[in-house]
Parts: C-alpha cells; structure tokens; sequence
C-alpha cells in the first residue's frame, strides 16, 4: 500500500515488464521517460502491463528519482487506493490551436464524477497537467483550467533531452505531441504543492510597455527598446545582457514571491522569454541563489508541514538543472531528494496556477 | 466616477471563493496572472472603461455573473 518508486536505465528492453515487476499492481502509474525510449511504443507498453491502472506521463530532458538526477532513464511513480483514491485521465489533442479541448474534458469529467468540476473540494482533489513543451500553449492552457475548476493543477513542460524537436505527452496507451495530459486525482489523505524559485527580488523593476504576446516577446520596458532598457537595469553594456539572463530573469510578484518569467534570447533590441508577458505588468529583476540549498531548506520546511509525506513528484526546470550540471551540483542536488519516494523530470516550463519559468514544482502525497 | 474596478474584482474573488481562504489566495494569483493586481486598485481608482471592459470578459470566463 501507498506509493513505490520504479526506475529503468537507458538501453533496457521490456521497459513495461521491468516496472510492472518494481511497482507491483497501483491504481495509478505517473511516468517521465527519456525520449531515447520510443513515446509511442512505451505509451501502449506501459498500458499494457498494467492493464487496470490510469497510466500517464510524457518525455523528458532528464530525470529526477528518490535520490539522484538521471539522464536516459524512464522513473515511474505508482499509487495505490489509500493515497490516489480516483483518477481521471485525459489527453487534449490540439493545444496549438485552441484550449476548448480542455472544455470538453471537463464536462466529459463532470458527467463523470457526478459533480461539477467547479465545485470539488480543493483540498481533496488535485490535478496534473503535462504539457507539449514545444507548443508555447502553456499559458492558454493553464489560464483556461483555472477559468473551470478550482482545483489546483501543477506540473511541467515535456523535455526532449534539449534537442527542442519534438516532445510528447501520453495518457492510457497512446502519446502525442501539440497535446497535454490532465488528470484529476483524489487524495483522501490530503496533498501539498511546494513552488521554490532560487531567487530573491532586487529593488529594480520592468513594466513591459509593448509586447508581441504570442511570440511571448517583450518589445518596449517602460518606452524603452527591451534590450536596452534590461541591460540599464542590469548596469550591463547591452551586448553583455544575454550572459546575465540565467542568473536575472524576471519576477512576477505574487505574495511576495516571483513567479519566475526567463528571458530566453535577444531578437533585435526585443527580448524572448520562455512564458508569456502582458503588458503593464511590473516584473522585478531577480538575483540567483543557491538552488541546492534553497531547495533543501523549502523541502525540510514542506515536509515539516506535511508528516508523514508518502511520496512526491518534482517538475525542475532544465535551466536549473543545467545551473546544476554547470556547477557540478546535480549528485548534490538528486541526494535532497534521498530520504523520499521521488520520481521527477527536467522540465521544458512549469505549471502552478499559471506558466512559469527557472522553477521547481512538487507535490507531495500524504 | 471611482471605485468599480475594485468593486468588480471583490466580486469576482468573493464569488470564486465562497470565502475560503485557499481559494482566496488562487483566485488572487489568477487574477494578478491575468493582469489584474487586486491591491493596484482601491475606491478611488478611476473607472476606466477598457479596464472594465476586460474585467467583464475575465468574469465571464470565469463563470462570475457581475
């Protein structure tokens, strides 16, 4: 009973088998595969082997297992009735184009579970969204799950190992791209989300004056061309801003902490982001901090909330874990994670509420 | 004329929230996300029809009646 972690190296045939034979028989299996593992073939395989579980997961860009980053690997999470009571799953096809998919499959779930999805209880049901981490859709579909429900939903952007050709999500045997996978589940014991960011708020802010939304572009910061105006902010010559994007994105300030925007490249004198920016909305520069250690002290105090904590599951952005590949932190970083059933992947974006950058979002079972 | 703006997103976080504290602060975060920071505006902010204009839709798709 409760949760069990399973992981495969890179290489292993009957990958199914392998972790049907690790997780037993859950109610519910959560997978993060290395894209060196076929999508589509593991998607049918895992249904496969457990033919009477709610199976889902997507590609990744590495790994996170109790106690170690992987690279090549599939990790698997498997949970039985007394943590994940009820799971509903789905894949939305066509996320690039429009997010009524997500309507359609809250009402097919409303039917479902005989009760609107707006009116479930928040603090029983919990959900997971893993989306196409190519599509720049993230954003539309978040926005629109908090437009129908109330439930919270965390997760992450699917990696493809940082080839950014194609990645994919799968659900109940089948994977595909230009998608994402809900699920909805119910957690008789309780569940909470830890969002940690290793950055704090300098006293500099950028309010975007004009932005190319879709192109998740900042053209102008307050009237000024964007990369002129950031490197200003920075007291860097503007050639010199792109070596101090990882260490100053910007911050969306929600209660005090940054919902973390990352500046990605320099487009003429606009800047790309990795998420969405409106226009009008004061962002704080950022200062980088310790990510090992930031992320241990945000674990030890969720874990000090939440006694006796079955098991969690880490979306870490890949620009942290290339942060920690850099600087030779990655054991250090896999070995906070040591004393609980961990299963994880490198994220190409992460999803709490809203899209979001150069963040780790877990949620852990009780 | 002052003041609707903040009256709207009261409404619209009262509504969504039916007082829970939790779905206070989501609705909060939702509401910043989407570009509306509740404490930017107070009784005094001036009605500004594109503001509210946007505010409606983000009501509607919020399943707010306003």
């Amino acid at each position: 009973m409760g949760i069990k972690v399973a992981q495969v190296a890179d290489g292993t045939v009957d990958a199914g088998a392998k972790l049907a034979a690790q997780l037993g028989d859950p109610a519910v299996v959560v997978y993060f595969a290395s894209p060196k593992h076929d999508p589509e073939s593991l998607a049918a395989e895992i249904a496969r082997f457990f033919p009477t579980a709610a199976t889902f997961g997507c590609t990744t860009a590495g790994e996170l297992v109790t106690g170690a980053m992987t690279k090549g690997a599939i990790v698997a999470m498997g949970f039985d009735k007394d943590v994940v009571s009820r799971a509903v799953v789905a894949i939305v096809d066509g996320i690039k184009d429009s997010t009524d998919g997500i309507d359609r499959t809250f009402s097919e779930w409303d039917r479902r579970l005989g009760r609107p999805m707006l009116e479930l209880d928040p603090e029983r049901w919990v959900g997971l969204v893993l989306v196409d981490g190519l599509s720049g859709a993230e954003e539309r579909v978040m926005e629109r799950i908090g437009d129908l429900t109330n439930v919270v939903f965390i997760g992450g952007s699917a990696g493809d190992d940082v080839a950014f050709k194609q990645t994919f999500v799968a659900a109940d045997g089948r994977a595909a791209s230009n998608a994402a996978v809900l699920a909805l589940l119910e957690c008789p014991n309780g569940f909470d989300v830890l969002k940690t960011q290793s950055f704090h708020a300098t006293r500099q802010f950028l309010v975007p004056s004009k932005v190319d939304k879709a192109a998740r572009e900042i053209i102008e910061f307050n009237g000024k061309p964007a990369a002129i105006a950031y490197a200003e902010a920075l007291g860097v010559k503007p050639d010199q801003l792109a070596d101090q994007f990882m260490a100053h994105p910007l911050g969306l300030m929600v209660g005090g902490e940054p919902f973390v925007r990352s500046p990605q490249q320099i487009v003429g004198q606009s800047v790309r982001f990795y998420c969405g920016v409106d226009e009008g909305v004061k962002l704080a520069v950022l200062d980088s901090t310790g990510i090992v250690e930031d992320t241990a002290s945000a674990l030890k105090q969720a874990l000090d909330r939440n006694p006796g904590t079955k098991g969690l599951l880490n979306f870490n952005c890949i620009l942290r874990t290339l942060e920690l590949e850099a600087k030779g932190q990655t054991d250090a970083y896999g070995k906070v994670f040591a004393g609980i059933p961990t299963a994880g992947f490198s994220t190409y974006g992460e999803e709490y509420i809203g899209h979001i950058n150069q963040t780790a979002t877990m949620l852990l079972f009780r | 004329m002052a003041g609707q703006i903040k009256m709207m997103i009261d409404q619209i976080i009262e509504e969504r929230s039916k007082g829970n504290a939790l779905l206070v602060s989501t609705t909060q975060t939702k509401l910043i996300l989407k570009g509306f920071d509740p404490v930017k505006y107070d009784a005094s902010s001036p009605d500004d029809p594109a503001v509210i204009a946007r505010l409606r839709q983000v009501a509607a798709d919020l399943n707010v009646t306003l």
